[in-house]
C-alpha cells in the first residue's frame, strides 16, 4: 500500500516523537522509518529515465532531523557565542551531508550482496547481543531495500520499460552483471541513501574505476550512449550545487588509473549538454596528456564543470593528517573540492571562520564594528609594529577557530540523538565490524570534522596595506586608519581607490604579499589540522569560500584593502576580484605558494580566461602547460571560466538564444540565464578583464 | 604572459623606441626611446592628487591609473631575474621569452645581453624585429635566438617609405642574410586595406625561394590604439580603413600560391 508524502511524514514524525518520549535508540527508530518509507513510498517512472525511478519520500528524514534538533536550538546561547556567531565571525554545525559511500562495495556487491555481507557479520558475532541487534535492524532495512527494488522493477514493467525492469530484477537478487546494471545500481544506491536514509550523498565516486570491470571494448558505441544517458539522468536529479563524480587519479600503487571509461565519460559529458553535473578530474604526473587536452578542450568550449585536482597533493594532505597511506591513496572528493580518505566520514562543511573578521577584531579591541558588540578577545596592547599587529591578528584568529570548534563539538557530541543513517552505514566495513552505525555509533574509521576559512585575499591585502601605510610609509596613523574604516571610507575615496588600484596585492607573484597568505594558512593549519573533535576524530582545514563570501562580507566592516563595508569577501584561495593584474600564471604561482598539503578539506582558485586567449592548438597547449606547471609548483585544485564579453552581453539581453550557456559560480556550474542581473553584470565585468 | 607572439607560453618584453614610424602602429607608446606618460581623461576622477588636470609626472599617485607611465629602466640581470619567474611555465609549454617593441634590436647591447643570459639558462628566445637594424646586431644575436618574428610591410620601396618613413633596402637584405644563415623565420605581414594590400603578390614573390621561412602570418589591422594616441598626446596616424577577416583570408590564399605556409593571424595565434 503506497502512501502520499504527508502520510509518510506523519509516520516518520510519530516514530521520532515516540522515540524521544521513550528514549529509544535513534538508530533503531531510523531503521524503522526507512523500512516504512521503502515499503510504502510512491514510485514514479518518468518516461525519459533510462536507469531509475523517482520516489516521493525525499526530505522526509531531513524533517525528522529538524524535529530532533529543535530542543537543542540554544546551544550557541549556552556557549555564550550568540553575538560572535550572528556577526558571522565563525559558525559551527552538524554536517550530515558531504558523504561518500564505500562505493567499491556497493558496485561490486550490489544491494543484495551488501545484505548478504550484513548477514555474514551477524553470523560472526552471534553471541554479542548489542551487535546482533544492530545487524538485525540493518538487515531489515536492506531487506526492505531489495523489496523496493523489486517493486520498482514491477512499476517499470507496467510502464513498458523492459530494459530498466530487467536490470532492476537482477539487482533485487544479485550483483550487477553488465555495465548498464552497474550504472543503474549507482543511481539506485544514490536514491536509497539520499531520499530514504536522508544522508546527503555528495559524490558518485570514481566512475571510470568503478565501472571498468564491466567494460567491454567491443561495445564502445553502446557505452557512449549509456554514459550520455547516465549523465543526463544525473542532471535530471537537479542536485543543489551539482552532483559530482570523479575520473582519473591513481591506483593503490600510485600509477595512473585513467582507462577507456575516463575518456568515454568526458566525451559523454560533452555530448550530454547539461549543466547539473560536476567532474572531479584527478590529475597525476603520469596521466596521459591527451585526457587533459580533452578536458581542457571541453572547458574552453564552455563545458567547464570540471575541477582539476592534484592527486599527489590530496594524498599527501590526508597522510599528513594522520591517515594510513592505503586509505589516503583511495581518497574520495565530495561536494566542491573536499577530500577524504577511504572509510572517512568527511563532514566537510561543519564550520567556517571569517579571516578578515579576525583582523577587524585585532584593530578594534575585539569589537565587531557593525554591531558594536564585543565578540573577540580583549586587546593585548596597542600594536607598535606590523609584527605586533600580526601577532594580535593571529591571536584573534585562533580564538575564532576555538569558537568554531566549540560550536561544532557541542553539536556533534549529540549526533547520536539526531540521525542514524542505516543505508550508508551498511556500506562501511568499519560500521559492520564495530556493529554500530556511523552517526549514533561513531563507527567510521576516520570520524572527522572540518573548518573552512574564508576571505584569505581580503585579509592578506588588508594586512599588507596597513603594513605599508602605517608602519613603513607612516603616511597614516593606525588610529586614523581605524577611524576611516569605521566610517566606511567617508571622505576618503581617493585613499580607498589608491589602495585598491595601486597597492601590491596577493595574486601577482609578489613574494612579500604572498608570504602573508602563506603564513595565515600555516597559522590556521597549526590550529586546526589534527585537533581532536568530539567524536574521536580530528579537524581538517579547508580554505574555500564558495558563495558564503557574500553573507560573511555583509557582516564585515570596511577593510584596509579598499573594500567597502558589506562588500563580499575574496573568493576561495584566489586573488581579490580585479587585483590579479599580472595574468593567470602569476595568479596561479601566488596560490601555489600556499602549503596546500595542509588543506585536506580543499582549496581552489578560480581562473577567468577570455575566449580569444584559448583558441587553436597553441591555446590548448598553453592551458595544459599552465595546469601542469601549477601542479608542479604545489597547486591543489583549479577551475576555469572562459568568458566572452560579447556572448555574455548578448545572453543577458536575449537569454532565449543561449539556453545552455554556463558559468562556474564558485564550486559548481549554473546556467547564465539563472543568475541575477547583478551577478550577470559581475561576470560581464570579469570577462572584460580576462 | 600570453600565447600570442610565438609558441607556448611566452613573456613578451616590449622595448621602447623604434626606427620606423608606421602609420598604423598599434603600440604608439613604443615609438619614442624616452619614458612617457599617457593621460587618460576618461578615467580621471578630478581628485587633484596629481596637481590637477592630469599634470602629474608620476603614475604612483594617481588612484585610478589615469596616468600611466610607459618605460621602465632595467639592468639586464634584473630583467632576466624577473623573466625567470615564469621559467616553469616556459618549460612545460615549450614557451619562452619574446623580445619585441618598438624595435628591440635598436638597443643592441642590452638586447644581446638579455638574450645571452636567457639562452644560458635554457630559455627559448624569439626576436620580433622590423628588420631596420644593423647587420652586426643580427650577427650577434643569432646564436641566442630560436625564431625571428620578422615584419614585412611592403616590397615597393616608395610604398614602404610612405607607410613607415623608411626605405626597405636594409630590411630586405637583412631578411636574406637571416635566411642564408639558417635562421628560423616567421614573417608578420600586417594587412592594412587600401594601404599595403597591393603588396601581397610581391611579398609572395620575394619570400618564395627564401630558405627558413617557416610561417607567414597575415595580421588583421585594427584601430584599438586610438585612445592611447590621444592619451600620449601624439598625433593619431591610424588609417581610417577596415581590414575584414575575409580580406586576410584572401591574402593568405595569394601567399599560399607561392608555396608559403601562410596563416590567418586571427585564427592561428
Amino acid at each position: 500500500m503506497t502512501e502520499n508524502r504527508e502520510q509518510l511524514v506523519a509516520f516518520a514524525h510519530a516514530c521520532a516523537l515516540e522515540g524521544i518520549e521513550k528514549d529509544l535508540g535513534v538508530f533503531e527508530v531510523d531503521c524503522k522509518i526507512v523500512e516504512h518509507l521503502l515499503d510504502h513510498c510512491e514510485i514514479i517512472v518518468p518516461m525519459e529515465n533510462r536507469f531509475f525511478v523517482k520516489v516521493n519520500c525525499g526530505g522526509v528524514q531531513h524533517s525528522v532531523i529538524r524535529l530532533r534538533k529543535a530542543p537543542f536550538a540554544d546551544i550557541t546561547e549556552k556557549n555564550g557565542l550568540r553575538e560572535g556567531r550572528s556577526a558571522l565571525a565563525f559558525t559551527g554545525d552538524w554536517d550530515f551531508g558531504h558523504t561518500c559511500a564505500e562505493w567499491d562495495s556497493v558496485i561490486s556487491l550490489g544491494i543484495f550482496g551488501l545484505r548478504e555481507r550484513i548477514a555474514r557479520y551477524s553470523d560472526k558475532y552471534t553471541d554479542d547481543a548489542e551487535r546482533s541487534r544492530f545487524y538485525a535492524c540493518l538487515g531489515a532495512v536492506y531487506d526492505a531495500a531489495l523489496r523496493f527494488i523489486q517493486r520498482a522493477a514491477n512499476e517499470a514493467d507496467a510502464q513498458g520499460k523492459s530494459e530498466m525492469a530487467e536490470g532492476l530484477r537482477h539487482l533485487a537478487i544479485g550483483a550487477p552483471t553488465n555495465i548498464y546494471e552497474a550504472m543503474q545500481l549507482s543511481l539506485v544506491y544514490y536514491t536509497l541513501q539520499q531520499f530514504f536514509d536522508g544522508t546527503f550523498l555528495r559524490t558518485l565516486g570514481r566512475l571510470d574505476e568503478l565501472f571498468y570491470p564491466f567494460y567491454k571494448s567491443a561495445d564502445s558505441e553502446f557505452i557512449h550512449e549509456l554514459c550520455v544517458d547516465f549523465i543526463r539522468e544525473i542532471d535530471r536529479l537537479k542536485v543543489l550545487a551539482n552532483l559530482p563524480f570523479a575520473l582519473g587519479g591513481t591506483d593503490v600503487d600510485g600509477r595512473t588509473a585513467v582507462n577507456e571509461l575516463s575518456y568515454a565519460f568526458l566525451s559523454a559529458y560533452r555530448a550530454a549538454r547539461v549543466s547539473n553535473v560536476k567532474i572531479h578530474l584527478l590529475c597525476s604526473d603520469d596521466m596521459p596528456r591527451d585526457i587533459l587536452e580533452k578536458a581542457m578542450d571541453a572547458v574552453r568550449n564552455g563545458d567547464n564543470s570540471i575541477v582539476f585536482m592534484s592527486d599527489e597533493r590530496i594524498i599527501n594532505s590526508l597522510i599528513k593528517l594522520g591517515e594510513e597511506e592505503r586509505d589516503a591513496r583511495r581518497y574520495h572528493v565530495v561536494g566542491c573540492y573536499e577530500c577524504g580518505g577511504y572509510g572517512e566520514i568527511t563532514c566537510s562543511c561543519n564550520a567556517r571562520v571569517n579571516i578578515p573578521k579576525a583582523l577587524e577584531l585585532a584593530l578594534f579591541d575585539g569589537v565587531d564594528v557593525l554591531s558594536g558588540k564585543k565578540i573577540g578577545l580583549d586587546p593585548n596592547k596597542n600594536p607598535e609594529s606590523f609584527e605586533e599587529l600580526f601577532a594580535e591578528f593571529v591571536r584573534q584568529l585562533e580564538y575564532l577557530v576555538d569558537c568554531a570548534v566549540l560550536e561544532t563539538d557541542s553539536r556533534q557530541i549529540i549526533d547520536g540523538r539526531l540521525h542514524g543513517g542505516p543505508i550508508i552505514s551498511g556500506t562501511y566495513t568499519s560500521a559492520l565490524e564495530k556493529g554500530a552505525d556511523i552517526y549514533c555509533g561513531h563507527s567510521a574509521k576516520y570520524d572527522n570534522s572540518s573548518i573552512n576559512a574564508l576571505g584569505l585575499a581580503t585579509a592578506v591585502d588588508s594586512l599588507y596595506a596597513i603594513k605599508k601605510l602605517v608602519f613603513e610609509d607612516k603616511s597614516l596613523s593606525l588610529q586614523r586608519l581605524k577611524d576611516i574604516l569605521r566610517s566606511d571610507w567617508a571622505g576618503e575615496e581617493v585613499l580607498r581607490l589608491k589602495i585598491k588600484n595601486r597597492f601590491a596585492k596577493y595574486g601577482n607573484d609578489n613574494d612579500e604579499v604572498d608570504g602573508i597568505a602563506r603564513e595565515i594558512v600555516d597559522v590556521l593549519a597549526n590550529s586546526i589540522n589534527g585537533r581532536k573533535n568530539a567524536k574521536g576524530g580530528v579537524y581538517r582545514l579547508g580554505t574555500f569560500s564558495i558563495d558564503w563570501r557574500h553573507p560573511f562580507g555583509e557582516k564585515t566592516c570596511a577593510s584596509a584593502d579598499g573594500r567597502r563595508s558589506g562588500e563580499a569577501l575574496s573568493q576561495n584561495s584566489g586573488a581579490t576580484f580585479g587585483a590579479d593584474k599580472n595574468g593567470a600564471t602569476a595568479h596561479l604561482t601566488s596560490v601555489s605558494k600556499l602549503d596546500t598539503e595542509q588543506t585536506p578539506n580543499g582549496t581552489i582558485v578560480d581562473i577567468d580566461l577570455h575566449s580569444s586567449a584559448v583558441v587553436g592548438k597553441n591555446g590548448l597547449d598553453a592551458l595544459v602547460a599552465t595546469l601542469k606547471t601549477y601542479f608542479d609548483k604545489g597547486g591543489f585544485a583549479v577551475h576555469y571560466n572562459v568568458l566572452d564579453t560579447e556572448v555574455l552581453k548578448d545572453a543577458k539581453l536575449h537569454p532565449e538564444r543561449y539556453p545552455n550557456l554556463q558559468v562556474r559560480l564558485c564550486g559548481w556550474n549554473v546556467l547564465f540565464s539563472s543568475l541575477s542581473e547583478k551577478e550577470k553584470d559581475e561576470f560581464i565585468a570579469r570577462s572584460m578583464r580576462a | 604572459m600570453e600565447i600570442h607572439d610565438g609558441d607556448g607560453l611566452r613573456t613578451t618584453v616590449f622595448f621602447k623606441g623604434c626606427p620606423l614610424k608606421c602609420l598604423w602602429c598599434h603600440n604608439p607608446e613604443s615609438i619614442s626611446f624616452s619614458p612617457q606618460y599617457a593621460r587618460f581623461k576618461e578615467k580621471c576622477i578630478g581628485c587633484g592628487t596629481c596637481g590637477g588636470a592630469l599634470n602629474g609626472t608620476t603614475e604612483e599617485n594617481c588612484p585610478v591609473s589615469a596616468i600611466v607611465g610607459y618605460g621602465t629602466e632595467y639592468e639586464s640581470g634584473e630583467l632576466v631575474d624577473l623573466l625567470m619567474k615564469d621559467a616553469d611555465f616556459f618549460k612545460n609549454s615549450g614557451g619562452g621569452v619574446t623580445l619585441s617593441g618598438g624595435e628591440c634590436l635598436a638597443q643592441p647591447e642590452f638586447a644581446v645581453d638579455v638574450a645571452k643570459r636567457l639562452y644560458e639558462r635554457g630559455i627559448s628566445v624569439y626576436v620580433d624585429t622590423c628588420g631596420y637594424v644593423k647587420r652586426e646586431t643580427l650577427e650577434r644575436i643569432i646564436p641566442y635566438t630560436d625564431v625571428f618574428l620578422y615584419d614585412l610591410k611592403a616590397i615597393d620601396p616608395t610604398v614602404h617609405k610612405s607607410l613607415t618613413g623608411r626605405e626597405n633596402e636594409l630590411i630586405l637584405s637583412n631578411l636574406r642574410y637571416l635566411s642564408e644563415n639558417g635562421c628560423n623565420i616567421e614573417i608578420r605581414y600586417p594587412l592594412v586595406m587600401k594601404y599595403n594590400d597591393g603588396e601581397c603578390e610581391k611579398i609572395g614573390k620575394v619570400l618564395h625561394g627564401l630558405k627558413g621561412i617557416r610561417k607567414v602570418k597575415v595580421l588583421q589591422y585594427h584601430c584599438f590604439a586610438a585612445s592611447r594616441y590621444d592619451a600620449l598626446g601624439m598625433e593619431n596616424t591610424l588609417p581610417d580603413t577596415v581590414t575584414h577577416i575575409e580580406d586576410v583570408d584572401r591574402a593568405v590564399d595569394i601567399l599560399k600560391k607561392y608555396g608559403l605556409n601562410a596563416v590567418n593571424g586571427v585564427k592561428d595565434i
